[in-house]
């Protein structure tokens, strides 16, 4: 068999291990378990992939940097089925239909407000803020993960904190 | 940065961080020094980021996801001589492929299928006879299988008399279901499984996210110590006394399972359940 065991026991040892992280980052870009989970597992099967051509460096980063894509391809690439609400996103322009989301997050009275307001947050902002705050990353290492200017992550991260700050203080 | 301005939120914002360069945070800092209103703004950033560094939600990946993405993996080659696939991830036949392993029943074939060839997964660390290998195979399948949605249990209760009892009838034999909710191992429920042939007692438990399988069946083979395996990322732990074959499975760590052994031994000898 071509699957040579002290790869797979590296990939059990150095990536597995990083499956919560993974499945953090999915859950709040996706803003759906059940896609949250279809994403990492074509993530992990895409890192398992080419996990033989990983040049080293940092497996988290570069984890997070497949599972980041792969929710954006997914959210592409699904969207004809998809019976998620979430259609500003794939129709339309991140900022567009802000507003829409906000009015979702409000009834979802289930949940606690940050967590609603993460939610109704832009993608490019959630994605700035988990990995920065949940993963404690540094801006280049954000600004790899997500294609950006390191100048684009600190405005995205600034605006971010001050929109989750002005929702908590409306909903206190 | 002029020290005369105000500080933007985003240049509070990056300083919070550490993120300046050392001229502009030095310009920073000395402004904050003078400033009562920047000084104010910087406290509600600080107050800010450490509202959102603990209490922005951290998920945790349900064993399910586990056990499919081991299973994919577990069928799938690597592409040796590719670079790393994060400057181009289109959509490709892996869509395709992870779609179909999406599907309980395909990716649990897949999986039997690759313990059964053995395909860089080696079952068993410590290589027992012939009849204990394919047990332990066995075994195995049937935690995994459990992981899927509507297998693990097929009574489901954390009180074990109403799992006992639900026993009775099912098999030939009445397993011991010890209520261990207090030592942390709270009981899910129980299922009617089949090993080597014959229905077997699952008994379930968890502990934080994980799933716990105990397996027990009557057994005239003389006894055993507590052998201790992993494959595939779980642990497997076997022994044989009193009469009863006895098999625990999960991806929990050794330690921690071995705190249960201990419990489930403790209460075999007891000749009752715990707690009743």
């Amino acid at each position: 068999m071509s699957v040579g065991e002290s790869l797979l026991d590296r990939f059990e040892q150095r990536v597995v291990p990083l499956l919560d992280d993974a499945y953090t980052l999915a859950r709040h870009l996706m803003r759906d378990e059940h896609d949250a989970q279809d994403v990492v597992q074509e993530a992990y099967l895409r890192a398992w992939r080419y996990f033989a051509g990983f040049r080293g460096g940092d497996e988290r980063a570069w984890l997070l940097t497949i599972v980041r894509n792969c929710c954006y391809t997914w959210r592409r690439s699904h969207s004809s089925n998809s019976s998620v609400p979430f259609d500003d996103e794939q129709h339309s322009g991140e900022e567009r239909n802000r507003y829409a989301a906000d009015a979702r997050a409000i009834d979802d009275s289930e949940r606690g407000a940050l967590a609603s307001a993460l939610d109704a947050l832009p993608r490019e902002f959630r994605e700035v803020l988990v990995l920065r705050e949940i993963d404690g990353l540094s801006y280049r290492e954000i600004a790899g993960i997500t294609g950006t200017p390191v100048g684009t992550v600190m405005s995205r991260l600034a605006r971010g904190r001050e929109r989750l700050k002005r929702a908590l203080k409306r909903t206190a | 940065m002029t020290e005369s301005l105000h500080s933007t939120h985003e240049s509070l914002s990056a300083y919070v961080d550490g993120e300046l360069s050392p001229a502009d945070a030095t310009s920073v800092a000395r402004h904050l020094a003078t400033c009562a209103h920047c000084a104010a703004e910087y406290q509600i950033m600080l107050d800010t980021v450490s509202l959102l560094r603990s209490e922005l939600e951290r998920f945790t990946a349900p064993d399910v996801l586990r056990a499919r993405i081991r299973g994919a993996i577990a069928t799938t080659p690597t592409e040796p001589m590719t670079d790393s696939p994060t400057l181009a991830v289109a959509p490709s036949t892996a869509r395709r492929s992870v779609r179909s392993f999406a599907r309980p029943a395909a990716w649990a074939a897949a999986l039997l299928l690759a313990a059964a060839l053995g395909s860089g997964v080696t079952l068993l660390a410590s290589s027992g006879n012939r009849g204990t290998n394919t047990t332990a195979d066995q075994v195995l399948a049937s935690h995994v299988r459990s992981l899927m949605p509507d297998h693990l249990t097929d009574v489901r209760s954390s009180d074990q008399h109403n799992v006992k009892p639900w026993f009775n009838g099912r098999l030939d034999f009445s397993p011991t279901v010890p209520r261990l909710e207090e030592q942390g191992f709270p009981l899910v429920g129980g299922r009617v499984d089949y090993i080597g042939g014959r229905p077997v007692a699952a008994v379930v438990y968890s502990r934080r996210q994980h799933l716990i399988n105990v397996f027990s069946w009557p057994s005239t083979d003389h006894a055993e110590g507590l052998t201790a395996s992993t494959a595939n990322g779980y642990n497997l732990l076997h022994w044989r006394a009193g009469g009863t074959e006895r098999w625990v499975v999960s991806d929990l760590n050794a330690a921690e399972l071995r705190g249960l052994i201990t419990l489930l031994q403790r209460s075999d000898s007891a000749g009752r359940p715990l707690g009743s």
